[in-house]
């Protein structure tokens, strides 16, 4: 199974750079349900020899809560306040792809010289996570919306997971359940900051802004 | 003597099979799209049809018009003897041969555009400078791919890369094998106007590159042009194919199928991909190609990881 960890390790930092390069928000959204989906099977191939209810849970929770319900109410959150336009990056799409390359390759420099204890299923899982994390903390310095620097939070979390899971057997579930419910609270937070915001935009003279409308970013 | 038959087989090769898979692209779009189709043989009877036509020239047009289609039609034809079929080896072949290969396919695309810029048509203008501005791009990604690949295979030569000497299939460099691949796909998508980047069907001006800039040819050039067209697409997914089924599965025949069964799906996976995506905008292809050049990047950082 070592390749399948490896496959999805390298799924979720493409799936990150996807995130980096969309321009749409829905479409965001649905590059990170597929990246949480790819990271709730990743516990699966980690111990495929010898599958645990502890594995099975994470499994379980991991899908239901990051890949179904918070897209669910991110989608949600934007379709309550009607803004599905265009995001806009403060860097542009060609140099956020290319910072998230060159933020891969630090990641990977970081983690050559980075000695943790234990032993690893797989030497891509912690690169990997570092890279995400990265990309997570670019995706929210880089975009102007309160949504999508949300998604940039949320995928800075899959890469913190993903972190945790190559510490899984020295940890006590408790700390994952923890991360996860984390989430869930962020999330649901942000999306109440997220209506007042647009409700306080709404009411704002927004003539410069219907100006530019229909100019590509 | 020796020396020069396999040339002439693997130039042999390449002109008798590229159409059919051509037409199988084809045929799986018509069926997605409900329709019974061309037949698969359909793109034989175009070239054949337009080698029995007169060309003619436009009288604003000089010798650069008239040598593009031949000059474009041999280069990609000595790109393809670069690289090997499953199991026939590349006739040529030598350390440092992917540069004659990027550059081949460089002089291809810049006789093409230099007789669309020939012809003094401003449409034509536009798709040579949107080809000239993708291709700075592809070429990128292009070089990226094959330095992940040298660094996978500690080989500078194109035939040993992606040939049976290669150690991928099951190594500890499958997953910069992964990325290599996909990337690569995003670039034969890319490279071969297929469409993402380029309708191949459509002829409005507004939405395409390479159809515009062959739209002045006509008879045996651009019957020269079609046929250049259809080996280039069948070298690009010779190389796919050959990435991923390296070849030597021991009996000749075995090896044979199962790399005419790599075309097909390849062929049909374009199909596929076509008939499932619209096309980008123009000024997002860009973006698409420097996702290919991220994915070739990382794949060549996890060949030096894993190394």
């Amino acid at each position: 199974m070592a390749i399948w960890l490896d496959a999805s390790c390298i799924l979720i930092v493409f799936f990150s750079l996807a995130i980096i390069s969309t321009y749409r928000t829905v479409g965001m959204i649905r590059v990170f349900a597929l990246q949480s989906f790819v990271l709730s099977l990743t516990p699966l191939f980690m111990h495929a020899d010898a599958l645990s209810v502890r594995d099975a849970t994470l499994f379980v929770g991991t899908l239901a809560l990051k890949a179904v319900l918070v897209p669910y109410i991110l989608t949600w959150a934007i379709r309550h306040v009607s803004m599905r336009a265009e995001t806009k990056s403060i860097i542009g799409l060609g140099a956020s792809i290319m910072g998230g390359t060159l933020l891969i390759a630090g990641a990977f420099w970081v983690a050559s010289s980075l000695k943790l204890p234990g032993t690893q299923v797989s030497d891509l899982i912690i690169p990997c996570s570092l890279a995400t994390v990265l990309m997570g903390f670019m995706i929210m310095v880089t975009r102007y919306r309160a949504v999508t620097q949300v998604l940039g939070y949320l995928v800075m979390e899959n890469g913190i997971f993903l972190f945790a899971l190559s510490l899984f057997d020295a940890m006590p579930l408790l700390i994952e359940m923890g991360i996860l419910l984390d989430i869930f609270v962020a999330v649901f937070i942000m999306a109440i900051v997220i209506n007042h915001i647009n409700e306080e935009f709404e009411s704002a003279p927004a003539a410069s802004s219907y100006s530019k409308m229909g100019e590509s970013p | 003597m020796n020396g020069i038959l396999p040339v002439f087989a693997h130039l042999a090769i390449v002109m008798a099979l590229s159409p059919f898979f051509f037409g199988v692209t084809a045929r799986v779009k018509a069926v997605f799209a409900g329709r019974v189709g061309p037949p698969l043989v359909q793109p034989y009877f175009d070239i054949v049809k337009l080698f029995r036509k007169k060309c003619v020239y436009s009288r604003t047009t000089t010798w650069v018009f008239r040598a593009s289609p031949v000059v474009v039609l041999a280069a990609v034809m000595a790109f393809s003897l670069t690289v090997p079929f499953g199991e026939i080896r590349a006739p040529l072949g030598f350390p440092g041969d992917i540069l004659l290969a990027a550059y081949l396919l460089a002089l291809a695309r810049f006789f093409m555009i230099a007789a669309a810029m020939d012809t003094g048509s401003s449409m034509e203008g536009l798709g040579a400078s949107r080809e000239a501005f993708f291709s700075c791009f592809s070429e990128l990604a292009l070089f990226m791919n094959f330095i992940a690949l040298a660094s996978c295979s500690g080989n500078i030569s194109l035939s040993r890369m992606i040939g049976e000497e290669m150690p991928l299939s099951g190594g500890t460099l499958t997953p910069a094998l992964i990325l290599v691949v996909s990337s690569f796909f995003i670039l034969l998508l890319a490279e071969n106007c297929r469409i993402p980047v380029d309708d191949p069907d459509t002829h409005l001006e507004l939405t395409m590159i390479h159809e515009v800039m062959v739209l002045d040819h006509s008879g045996i050039d651009l019957a020269y042009l079609l046929v250049a067209q259809t080996a280039k697409l069948f070298v690009f997914s010779a190389i796919v194919v050959q990435m991923i089924v390296p070849g030597a599965a021991g009996d000749r025949a075995v090896g044979i199928g199962i790399y005419l069964a790599g075309m097909m799906f390849v062929s049909i996976l374009i199909g596929v991909v076509e008939s499932c995506m619209a096309r980008l905008r123009l000024d997002r292809v860009k973006y698409l190609l420097l996702i290919s050049f991220g994915l070739a990047f990382f794949g060549f950082i996890v060949s030096l990881w894993r190394k």
